[in-house]
Order: structure tokens, then C-alpha cells, then sequence
């Protein structure tokens, strides 16, 4: 039984010439809330894809809860839930039919998915909407769902890509509130966001990726000792992944 | 909590394939049915004229075949030896075009969307994805197929009282039928994929292009060879293409099939639907497995290659399009110039209009020959008219293909718009000069290519002229303002689009004026018979003329009022 949710070994990834990822290693074990931060165009997305199974390595090795998701795909898929930055509903669904449709994907049990089901449903406030169909959810509606589908099966390990985009105040909370019980549970959550707030206040690690290498790893407090700052996530993001603009900031006298 | 997940897991796998397959159908399934019964609740009377219009296209076809076999009974033994080639060659065309378009949806639908990231990164095994992909392929790309094949069907059992075995027989030929070039196109759609990058698959399109004109050029070329109706030219033509009866084609099995079955060889023809049976299941696994094969680094690469960072831009005709509106004001030119660029970076809308553009040309270069064919005594006009009927219709098809959801696809950004310092009626306008330039310069290009192949006079080459342009007015117009008063705002794909009841109203509303300009140029003809375009232009002409045009643009504007009306109460 593996203790690493996930095992990244010194992964490599072009997009032709592009160097998207570039030796990337990194490992999330149990029970892990990781925030994966960078600037547009960094990798995040193209890692968490390579994570699922959506891309492949070119070089290096990607393992969840220790199966290879190159090798093993299908093991390693049925321990992982992926909540994509634009949320993906069969339009001509219903959101409950979706997630009933996911619960029998995932070969959940008809009372465990009934009692999972209610509980997201009340949590994620989607009671006003679920019977309807899909093509007129928001943005924000669609990403409730696309959650909910995404933890109906109870993962081992969760991977997010911006999930707070489009949710109101309460949601936002609610969505916290449930990655922090999943990672107090054992279960891995691999976060991918911009909202530096949000990742300063649950996460357990933080990782800052830039031009597709991983240029910081750490909790906020050895992120804090490396950038040699006392200050907020926000300072010691700009600090490393944007060096160029401290200095400006330092010319400009602010 | 590991051991529940490997519990989960291990009943996951114990599913397998067929059960995961049978569930994302039955998902698919739902949404149809969801699909289906929210149209009859809510739009009732959409659905009836989109049953009504399919019906009418499909009586039309009906008619069309009944009159062929009603001709061919005339002469019994002509029609022993045609009807097996016409099935022939109805096949062998088939297995192309259908092989063609399996590909091209087969290759956007394994490759492209959110649906594939959800479903790839689910614990679905490859092989399911691609069963399901491929399912969907073949019920998309060939229900044109049961459309062409039943009215086919039907009318040559009214004209020869075929037996009852033949229906049977017929219907299971065309459906095993199906997945031949259906696992052709998937397999096609696979090895582009796999083996060509962005600009070979470019270099892949433009050779089929140049590949079906030169075959077009040669087939044309056989035709016109040799003496003209002799029985000789026949068997030297039919010689010439006789490939397309190769034992080995898939086309052959079918239509020998078919043949047998109305002959009351039923023993022969189901051997025939055995072999076509047989090879249609062997291709079908045969591609599955072959495309499931290390799918994901296919996949990776397919989509690797779109996302190589910026593609460059523009390009001197992305410039010109600056130049060209120069006449509108500044907020309009730009949704012209918008509209321009993205019509040139998207080599699906401007191949397909090259090739139909292309084959007008090889049509008009050919006049001569088809003209020195034909008596001209009494049929002075009958070439301009089938000029103008052709254009026409191959203008419709690209405003309703193309210009129609122009204004839906603004849906996402209607809020931009609305911001802009521009009125609907503007954006409107600038939606129908980007339309107009592209189908005048086509319309005037064939336009002029007509007249100095045909030699005609000056007033009447300004008449065609002006008729032509009416002609563009008019469909640029109503794909312009039907698609703005039926707009479908929730859709990204444009083929979509252009398949929603708007795009039926708008096709039907095009087809129904080109039909009555077209009567109003027939009367033109009529009327001078026998001068042609060599005689003078009288002031009936002329007024026939007028009012032929007056129906195009009064078609055009109406509809750009209605959709400019609609558009501006509607909330952006």
C-alpha cells in the first residue's frame, strides 16, 4: 500500500519546440493539500494533465497511489478525480443525471452514492437546479456539478484546476471546508490555482512553477525563509516567479 | 481508505468494456430522448417544420428516383444492364464520401473537445472510448445515407414490384454496409494523427482537394471524348471506369447483392450480405483495436500539436481585409475585418467554398462544348439560366453553411458587442459587407468568366450582372437576418448551428427565392427564345429583369430588417 498519492520523477514535456515542463519531480503524499501555483503558461495545466493520464511524459514517470499512470491507466484513473478549468456537462442532462451517470462510471454502491448524493447536493447548495437540464446551468452552477461528480466517487486522490472560478462567497467556503476534511481523511488533494488567498489558508505545501520548472517547494513558512520575507503569499509569489518586477517596484520606490 | 478504493477499483474492472460501453451509450441515449422531448415541449412547431422540410427533401428524392426507373422501364433491356450500374457506382461514390466525412468527424471527435478530457481521464479503457467515438461517427456521418437509400429503395419497388425478400435484403445491405467506410474513415482519422503534424495535414487536405478536382477534369474529359451518343463512346467510357466494378470493392459486394435480391436469387444475395457482413465486423474490430493501440500518445500528440504555443498570425490576406472594408465606419469595419480573418484562418470554410468555386469553373471552361452539344435555335438562354441556377445554389450553401451563424456565434461575447458604440443594424451591416464581399467576388469572378465564354453582349452581360447580384443580396440578407431573428447563442460548433431550426428556415428561405428568381429568369428565356442573348434587350426583359432583382434584394433587406428589429430589443 503506497503512502505517496502522487509520484512525479523528473518528467519532461514539449509541445514541439516549447518546453511546457521541465524536470519536474515532485511527490504528494497522503493526506496532502498541495497548492500548485505559477504564472499563465507556466505548466500547471499541462502537469495535472499529464497527471490523468490526458498527456504523456516524454520523458520521467508519473505514479498515483503507486500505480504508473502510463502503464496502469485504468487502475491509476479509478483512484483519481479530475475537476478541469473549464467544466466539461453533458448539455442535454440533467445535473443529476450526470452524477448518477459518473456514480455507475465509478461502480459506486446505490446507498453509498444515495448517501454521498444528498450530502453534496445539500453542501453545494444545488437543490434549485439539479432537475434541470444542464445547457442552461452558470458557470458557476456547472462547476458545482462538476465537483460533486468528481467527489461522488470519494477518490483517493483529488486534482483541481482553478476550482474557485465562478463560485459565490458561501460555495467558495463550502469547497475549502471540503478539501481540508478530505486531506484530514487520508485522501490527496492536488490543487492548481491563481487565488494565492486560498491556497495561503488551506494548503499544506505550496509549489511554484515557472517556465516549466518547479522554482519553490515548501509550506508557507520555508517559502517565507527562502524568499527572506515575513510577507504574504501574494510577495513571495512575485518574489520568485516575477523577479523582475520587484526590482521595478524597488526603482519606482514603492 | 486504500482498501475501499481497491475494492472500488477491482469492481470497476470486473464491469469491463461491454458494460461501460453500454453505459455511455445509455447516457448518450438519455440525452437524446431529453434532447427530443424538451423540442416537442417547447418548440412544437420547430419540430414540425424540420419534419416537414426533411420530408419534402425526401419525397423530392423519392420523385427523382421514380422518375429515373420510370424511364429506364421503357426500354427493359437498357434498364437489366443500368440498374446494376447505377447501383454500382451509387455504392462506389458512397464508399468515398462517406469514408471522407467518417474520417473528418471521426478525427475532431477522437481528438478535440472537453468531453474526450472528462471521458480520458475517467476509468474508462481505451478501446471503450474509441467504440464509443466510432459508434457515434457512423450515426452521425451516415444517416444521409438511410435518406439517399430508402426513397431509393421504395420508388424502385413501386416501378418493378420487386419481391418481398428484397426489402429485407435491401435495408440490411445498407446498414452492414455502413461501418465499411466508417472504419475506413476512423482508421484515416487515426493515421493522420499519428503520423502527420499540423502543416502535413493541411498538405493532406489539399491534396484530396486536388485529387477529386483532377478526377472531376478526367471524368468530364471522358465524357466529351469520342463521338457523342455512339455505342462505341459508351463501352469506351464505361470501359474507362470500370475499376469501380472491382470484385474487390466493397461497393461491388453490395450492389451484386442488391441485384440478386430482385432477381429472386435470395441464395446469392445473402451470400453477397455474408460478405459484406463479415468484412464490415472484420473492419470494425480491426479498426478499434488498431486506433485503441497506445490511443494516448496519439491523443497527446494530436492535441500537442494545436497547443505548440502562438501560431503565427494573419499573413497578407489577414491585412487586406483593412483594405477592403475601407468603406465602412470604424466599429463596423472592424467586425468585418474580424470576420474576415477568421474566415480566412479556417480553411474549412474557404477550401469548401475553392471546391465548389472550383468545379463552377471546370463547369463554365466546359460551356463551349456543352453549348456546341445543344441546339441553340429556341434555347438562346438556357445556359445563362443554368449559370445563374448553379451560382446561386452554391452560394446558398455557403451562406447557409457559413454566414448564417455568424451572428450566433457572437453569443459569448454579446456583451462585447453590446458595448461597443454600434447598433444592431450596424453590426448587422458589417455582418452582411464581410458576406456580400466574399459571395461577389466569387459571384463576379464566375460571373465574368461566363460572359467572355460565352461571348455575350454588353447590356445583356449587365443584366446577368445585376441579376447575380440581387442573387447576393438576397441570400447574403437572409443568412445575415435569419440568423440574427433565430439565433442559437448556447452553441460554439457552427455546423450546429447551421443544423438548428434557423438554419432550416434560412436554407428553405433561400432555396424558395433562388427557385422563384430562377422562374422569373425562365419567363426572361421564354420570352426570348429564340433571339437568345444575341438579340437586343427589350424593355419586357428589362422589366422581368427588375422585378427578378427586386425579389433577390427585397428577400435581402426584409430579412436584415426582421433581424436587426429582433436583435435590438434583445438584451446583450
Amino acid at each position: 500500500m503506497s503512502t505517496t498519492s502522487i509520484e512525479i520523477s523528473s518528467v519532461h514535456k514539449r509541445y514541439g519546440r516549447k518546453v511546457a515542463v521541465r524536470n519536474l519531480s515532485l511527490s504528494v503524499p497522503r493526506g496532502e493539500l498541495f497548492a500548485f501555483l505559477g504564472p499563465n503558461g507556466a505548466g500547471k495545466t499541462t502537469t495535472i494533465k499529464m497527471i490523468c493520464g490526458l498527456l504523456r511524459p516524454q520523458e520521467g514517470t508519473i505514479t498515483v497511489c503507486g500505480e504508473s499512470i502510463v502503464k496502469n491507466g485504468i487502475r491509476a484513473k479509478a483512484r483519481i478525480a479530475y475537476v478541469p478549468d473549464q467544466p466539461f456537462l453533458y448539455e442535454k442532462l440533467t445535473g443529476r443525471e450526470f452524477l448518477l451517470f459518473v456514480a455507475k462510471m465509478y461502480s459506486v454502491r446505490p446507498a453509498e452514492r444515495d448517501r454521498l448524493l444528498d450530502e453534496l447536493i445539500q453542501r453545494l447548495d444545488m437543490s434549485d437546479f439539479l432537475d434541470f437540464m444542464a445547457e442552461g446551468y452558470s458557470h458557476g452552477m456547472k462547476q458545482k456539478v462538476v465537483l460533486a461528480a468528481a467527489l461522488i466517487h470519494d477518490p483517493e486522490v483529488l486534482v483541481v484546476d482553478e476550482p474557485m472560478v465562478g463560485l459565490d462567497p458561501r460555495t467558495v467556503r463550502v469547497v475549502k471546508d471540503l478539501f481540508v476534511e478530505r486531506s484530514r481523511r487520508g485522501k490527496a488533494v492536488f490543487m492548481s490555482t491563481h487565488t494565492l488567498g486560498i491556497a495561503e489558508a488551506v494548503s499544506d505545501r505550496i509549489g511554484i512553477i515557472n517556465h516549466g520548472e518547479l522554482i519553490a517547494l515548501g509550506d508557507l513558512q520555508e517559502l517565507r525563509s527562502r524568499a527572506s520575507s515575513q510577507s504574504s503569499l501574494e510577495d513571495i509569489f512575485i518574489q520568485l516567479a516575477h523577479p523582475e518586477m520587484v526590482s521595478n517596484m524597488i526603482v519606482n520606490g514603492r | 481508505m486504500i482498501d475501499e478504493s481497491t475494492q472500488l477499483e477491482t469492481q470497476s474492472m470486473r464491469q469491463g468494456s461491454a458494460a461501460s460501453l453500454s453505459l455511455l451509450i445509455g447516457a448518450k441515449c438519455r440525452a437524446l430522448c431529453n434532447d427530443v422531448q424538451q423540442s416537442l415541449t417547447e418548440a412544437p412547431f420547430r419540430v414540425l417544420v424540420t419534419v416537414g422540410c426533411m420530408g419534402l427533401v425526401w419525397l423530392g428524392l423519392y420523385g427523382l428516383f421514380r422518375m429515373i426507373f420510370e424511364y429506364l422501364e421503357q426500354s427493359p433491356l437498357e434498364a437489366a444492364v443500368a440498374i446494376p450500374l447505377v447501383f454500382n457506382y451509387f455504392f462506389a461514390a458512397m464508399l468515398v464520401m462517406l469514408t471522407v466525412s467518417n474520417a473528418i468527424i471521426a478525427y475532431s471527435s477522437l481528438f478535440s473537445g472537453t468531453e474526450s478530457d472528462f471521458l480520458l481521464s475517467a476509468p474508462v479503457s481505451l478501446s471503450t472510448y474509441v467504440s464509443l467515438k466510432y459508434l457515434e461517427t457512423l450515426f452521425f456521418s451516415s444517416w444521409a445515407l438511410v435518406l439517399l437509400g430508402l426513397p431509393l429503395m421504395l420508388a424502385m419497388a413501386d416501378i418493378y414490384e420487386e419481391p418481398v425478400a428484397y426489402y429485407p435484403f435491401f435495408s440490411a445491405f445498407f446498414l452492414l454496409f455502413v461501418p465499411i467506410p466508417g472504419a475506413l474513415g476512423l482508421l484515416l482519422a487515426w493515421f493522420a494523427a499519428r503520423f502527420m503534424n499540423h502543416t502535413m495535414r493541411r498538405r493532406l487536405v489539399v491534396t484530396i482537394i486536388v485529387v477529386f478536382v483532377v478526377s472531376v477534369v478526367w471524368v468530364l474529359r471522358s465524357v466529351q471524348s469520342g463521338e457523342d451518343g455512339s455505342t462505341r463512346w459508351l463501352h469506351e467510357f464505361l470501359y474507362k471506369i470500370s475499376f469501380v466494378r472491382s470484385a474487390l470493392l466493397p461497393s461491388t459486394w453490395v450492389a451484386k447483392g442488391v441485384d440478386a435480391s430482385i432477381h429472386y436469387r435470395s441464395g446469392e444475395a445473402l451470400a453477397y450480405l455474408i460478405v459484406v457482413a463479415s468484412n464490415a465486423m472484420f473492419l470494425s474490430m480491426l479498426a478499434v483495436a488498431v486506433v485503441s493501440w497506445r490511443f494516448t500518445s496519439v491523443f497527446d500528440k494530436a492535441v500537442s500539436a494545436g497547443g505548440a504555443g502562438a501560431r503565427k498570425a494573419s499573413g497578407p490576406l489577414g491585412g487586406f481585409g483593412g483594405a477592403v472594408f475601407f468603406y465602412l465606419p470604424r466599429g463596423m469595419r472592424m467586425i468585418a475585418v474580424k470576420d474576415w480573418r477568421m474566415f480566412i484562418r479556417d480553411p474549412g470554410q474557404w477550401t469548401q467554398l475553392a471546391v465548389l468555386l472550383g468545379l463552377m469553373i471546370l463547369y463554365l471552361a466546359n460551356l463551349p462544348r456543352f453549348a456546341s452539344a445543344v441546339p441553340l435555335e429556341g434555347w438562346g438562354m438556357i445556359i445563362p439560366f443554368l449559370n445563374l441556377g448553379a451560382l446561386s445554389f452554391i452560394l446558398a450553401t455557403f451562406t447557409s453553411r457559413f454566414i448564417f451563424p455568424l451572428v450566433s456565434l457572437e453569443g459569448r461575447q454579446m456583451w462585447l458587442i453590446g458595448l461597443l458604440p454600434i447598433t444592431a443594424a450596424q453590426l448587422l451591416m458589417a455582418k452582411f459587407a464581410f458576406a456580400m464581399t466574399v459571395s461577389v467576388v466569387v459571384s463576379l469572378f464566375t460571373t465574368m468568366l461566363a460572359v467572355l465564354v460565352l461571348k455575350m453582349p454588353g447590356a445583356w452581360a449587365v443584366l446577368q450582372v445585376c441579376v447575380t447580384m440581387s442573387v447576393c443580396v438576397g441570400l447574403c440578407g437572409l443568412a445575415v437576418g435569419v440568423g440574427a431573428r433565430l439565433p442559437v447563442f448556447g452553441s460554439h460548433s457552427a455546423a450546429r448551428i447551421a443544423n438548428s431550426f434557423g438554419g432550416t428556415v434560412n436554407l428553405v428561405a433561400s432555396v424558395a427565392m433562388i427557385l422563384l428568381m430562377l422562374v422569373g429568369m425562365g419567363i426572361l428565356g421564354f420570352h426570348n427564345k429564340y433571339t437568345g442573348f444575341h438579340g437586343p434587350v427589350d424593355s419586357t426583359t428589362l422589366a422581368i429583369a427588375g422585378t427578378v432583382s427586386l425579389i433577390g434584394v427585397g428577400s435581402g433587406i426584409f430579412a436584415l430588417f426582421l433581424g436587426a428589429r429582433h436583435l435590438s430589443h434583445r438584451d446583450m
